[in-house]
């Protein structure tokens, strides 16, 4: 019998792979460097904001968040959640830190990196770098490490204003100026940490890099408003955390990405979209289910274009901060910039969630979509939270419908896989009656 | 005829039955009344500018139903009930709201609030997560906008002195919740835990004054009570907020006192003393930063060690919790969080294995915010009663 390959839906980038091998190889790049001696941090992200500060006193970093992903895309999570429930942490917390939690426990047990760790394993730390960006989790996870790790801690702060505040007079260069001195209070307690000085032509070349990689990256989404859009949020899975978690050579991350901007670029050039016969564009909102990918295939294999999605997980609309000479208070504008970047946007129709929530209007508009698909994660607040609203206000405002499929980043028994594609199905009609609706009401799309 | 106006304890009950009756006779004589969300909200800087502060709680009687619309289940459940009671109308009495960066669902739920409840006053402190230098500083200057704008809401610039009487104000009426719960060392103690929730309630339903004055009759009440008959066990109860009676009420109908806790609606709120700087605004940022133990603030033992020391790090976050069992005699420790809840949920398995190093008895109980669904729990109380019994 003759078995007929069956055809990628998804158009993949062919810039995508070295880039996602280059990411993967971070892991036993870090365990390489350890065993010769050289400090590992753990770290959540940080948008920026730690990482070239680490990377110019010589740490090693890897991201706990991402590994979560790791596990649960290679099925090893399940192992993981079950020992961190045994361990006492309550199940609605987050899938990452779950995963977290049973690999420290592991790897404390065993007095080294466990056998079963996929990638490599991370490597044991000798600092944890938390952050106050964002969500609970991603500080109170890393001192609850502190059963099996340790580690000190250090938790970055970062200013969350409101819209209305953060326009007012004073509150960028009050903002700003936080951030400087909350980064110098972490370089003392790094130098303290390590014995060493910090290099600071090293941390302003970091800086530059990680800009740059950032701006690119930029200029790479904006690329994907074309009819066809050229790449799918499966791709943008697997390539932002060259960005997102910029482990290794940024150099390396800034030529990758000037790639596969070269890839797009050419595809937009070309009318090539990554789906073909792209028939419907849709917002993914939050994070995905990492242990079921193979959704957007399906839902491509019907026309699903996925055109853009999470602000969190986006780079900064650019700024240009090349003038800026002191490296610290580059990185502090650079981050908030990523934050609050949509704010002004925000103040003027009253949406006051201005990240997470308002981007998702913007986009939708400028990306032209049809609908959104919205994931609220059963363990994480942060990436729920505002979901609602989105689905409100990305009706009320732009008619344009969300579809809700509950889920997981990491524990697949929360996500219905089957139950989400006999709703997308449903949902085709509903993106139809509001493309009807749109044209109508004279929005351009 | 004069109508008989309840004092002590009888008039808390009113009030906790009642709580906005009193600040609405307030409204209707011309004082304005600002709901504040969770603790860090300088009450002081409120009353100092003559606004009464009312702590904006939820309804764990009323079931959730407009906040599904715009608040997501899997949040906790407290909040969602805060939102919802607004987008009832419960709230409408307010004048203003401040809000502040407590935790996320509190953030979120902010900027929810003011999209969609439109307060004509609205604020929101960005506290920090850590006491690290900056942030001190940071909060310092959150202040100086929050001033700013309560200027702006009430046309008048803050008269330092009224600033300083309002701090002694609120000073005042934290060292007499101290003095109540003096009453609860006793054994058995002098005032119930369910009644101690429903005094803070109301105090954080009044003037500060009117709640002093208020506290005062409570306290003078009280001492004259004859000692109640003892029970077996005297349990120190911690975690997410409380703000209704009914779980307190179940522990206490069984063979225990609670004769202390660590919750929001109890020590965490009252526990602490701003002391005079010469900026009164630096006496403040130490209290609500550093003072106010609710995990959401992150703190690290012996900042720049090469190594934590595990158990080292547990008493740096938790040796007051010992403080409290040995000054108030308790014999075992209720740990109890929402679900959903997750600055409390990451606590949970090192503050067991704190407690367990210190030897006090504990068992962790996760509830839904739900009277209803707090039978089920009352199994697991009563086994533990036993054992520690």
């Amino acid at each position: 019998m003759v078995t007929e390959k069956k055809k990628k839906t998804i158009n993949r980038l062919q810039s995508m792979y070295p880039l996602r091998a280059n990411i993967d190889e971070m892991y036993k790049r870090v365990v390489e460097a350890s065993k010769v001696g050289k400090p590992t941090a753990w770290c959540m992200v940080n948008w920026w904001e730690a990482d070239p500060i680490l990377k110019a006193m010589d740490i090693e970093l890897v991201y706990p968040e991402n590994y979560g992903a790791v596990c649960a895309a290679v099925g090893t999570a399940q192992t993981y959640l079950s020992r961190s429930d045994a361990d006492g942490f309550p199940t609605h917390m987050c899938g990452y830190a779950r995963n977290c939690f049973g690999y420290a426990a592991r790897m404390k047990e065993l007095g080294e990196i466990p056998p079963e760790a996929p990638l490599g394993g991370m490597a044991k730390p000798v600092l944890l770098v938390s952050s106050g960006a964002l969500c609970d989790a991603r500080y109170k996870w890393f001192q609850a490490l502190g059963r099996y790790v340790e580690a000190p801690v250090w938790t970055m702060e970062l200013p969350h204003p409101g819209v209305v505040e953060s326009q007012k007079e004073g509150a960028y260069e009050g903002a700003i100026a936080f951030m400087v001195k909350e980064l110098r209070e972490f370089i003392e307690f790094l130098e303290k940490l390590l014995g060493k000085k910090m290099d600071w032509d090293k941390l302003a070349e970091m800086t530059d890099d990680l800009v740059k990689v950032n701006r690119v990256w930029f200029e790479i989404n904006e690329l994907r408003k074309a009819r066809p859009s050229p790449m799918n949020s499966r791709d943008f899975w697997s390539c932002m955390n060259a960005s997102l978690y910029p482990s290794g050579d940024p150099k390396v991350s800034l030529k990758l990405y000037q790639d596969m901007y070269n890839e797009v670029k050419s595809r937009v050039d070309n009318h090539i979209g990554a789906v073909e016969n792209e028939k419907y564009r849709l917002a993914f909102a939050e994070l995905p289910p990492w242990h079921d990918l193979k959704i957007f295939d399906e839902l491509a294999e019907r026309g699903w274009n996925f055109v853009v999605e999470s602000w969190a997980y986006h780079p900064p609309k650019p700024i240009d901060t090349s003038q800026v000479s002191d490296p610290l208070r580059r990185i502090a504008m650079h981050t908030y910039q990523w934050l609050t970047g949509y704010f002004q946007d925000a103040l003027a129709p009253r949406e006051y969630m201005g990240y997470f929530a308002f981007p998702y209007l913007e986009w939708a508009r400028t990306y032209q979509c049809d609908g959104a698909l919205l994931h609220p994660l059963l363990t994480c607040r942060t990436a729920t939270n505002h979901l609602m609203l989105v689905q409100d206000r990305l009706l009320n405002k732009l008619k344009v419908p969300s579809l809700v499929a509950e889920g997981d980043i990491v524990d697949l028994k929360l996500f219905n896989h089957a139950d989400t594609m006999k709703k997308a199905v449903i949902f085709e009609e509903i993106m139809d009656h509001y493309k009807q609706a749109r044209r109508e009401a004279g929005f351009e799309w | 005829m004069a109508v008989a106006v309840s004092k002590g304890l009888a008039r808390v009950k009113e009030i906790y039955q009642d709580r906005p009756r009193r600040v609405k006779e307030l409204k209707a004589q011309g004082k304005k009344v600002i709901g504040y969300q969770c603790v860090y909200p300088t009450l002081e800087m409120l009353t100092a500018f003559d606004l009464v502060p009312y702590r904006i709680l939820g309804d764990m009687q009323e079931p959730i139903t407009k906040a599904d619309a715009c608040l997501p289940t899997v949040v906790c459940p407290f909040i969602r009930s805060c939102l919802d009671l607004g987008l009832k109308g419960r709230y409408d009495f307010l004048d203003g709201v401040v809000f502040s960066h407590v935790c996320d669902v509190g953030e979120k739920t902010a900027h929810i609030w003011r999209i969609y409840l439109s307060p004509a006053y609205c604020h929101f402190i960005d506290v920090p997560h850590t006491t690290h230098k900056a942030a001190l500083e940071q909060l310092k200057e959150q202040l100086k906008e929050f001033r700013k704008t309560l200027e702006e809401l009430t046309g008048k610039k803050l008269n330092e002195a009224k600033f300083r009487e309002a701090i002694e104000a609120h000073n005042r009426q934290r060292a007499l919740v101290q003095a109540l719960y003096e009453l609860r060392k006793p054994d058995p103690p002098l005032i119930t835990g369910t009644e101690t929730i429903q005094v803070l309630m109301a105090l954080m339903s009044l003037p500060v004054e009117e709640g002093t004055q208020l506290l005062e009759e409570v306290l003078a009440e009280v001492k004259e009570r004859k000692p109640p008959a003892k029970k077996m066990a005297r349990v120190l109860l911690w975690g997410s907020i409380i703000d209704n009676v009914a779980l307190v009420e179940m522990i206490e109908s069984l063979d225990a006192n609670i004769v202390i806790d660590d919750t929001c609606v109890g020590t965490r709120a009252y526990f602490g003393h701003v002391a005079r700087t010469d900026d009164p605004l630096d006496g403040l940022v130490d209290y609500y930063l550093v003072q106010i133990k609710c995990p959401r603030t992150f703190r690290e033992t012996n900042t720049g060690a090469l190594k934590k020391d595990y158990y080292t790090d547990l008493e740096n976050r938790f040796g007051y919790l010992k403080e409290y069992a040995e000054q108030w005699h308790a014999n075992g420790v209720i740990l109890q969080s929402m679900k959903y809840c997750d600055i409390h949920g990451y606590e949970v398995p090192s503050m067991k294995d704190y407690l367990d190093h210190v030897g006090l008895p504990n068992v962790y109980l996760e509830h839904d915010y739900n009277k209803s669904a707090l039978a089920p729990l009352r199994t697991r109380v009563q086994a533990f009663l036993e054992v520690i019994g």
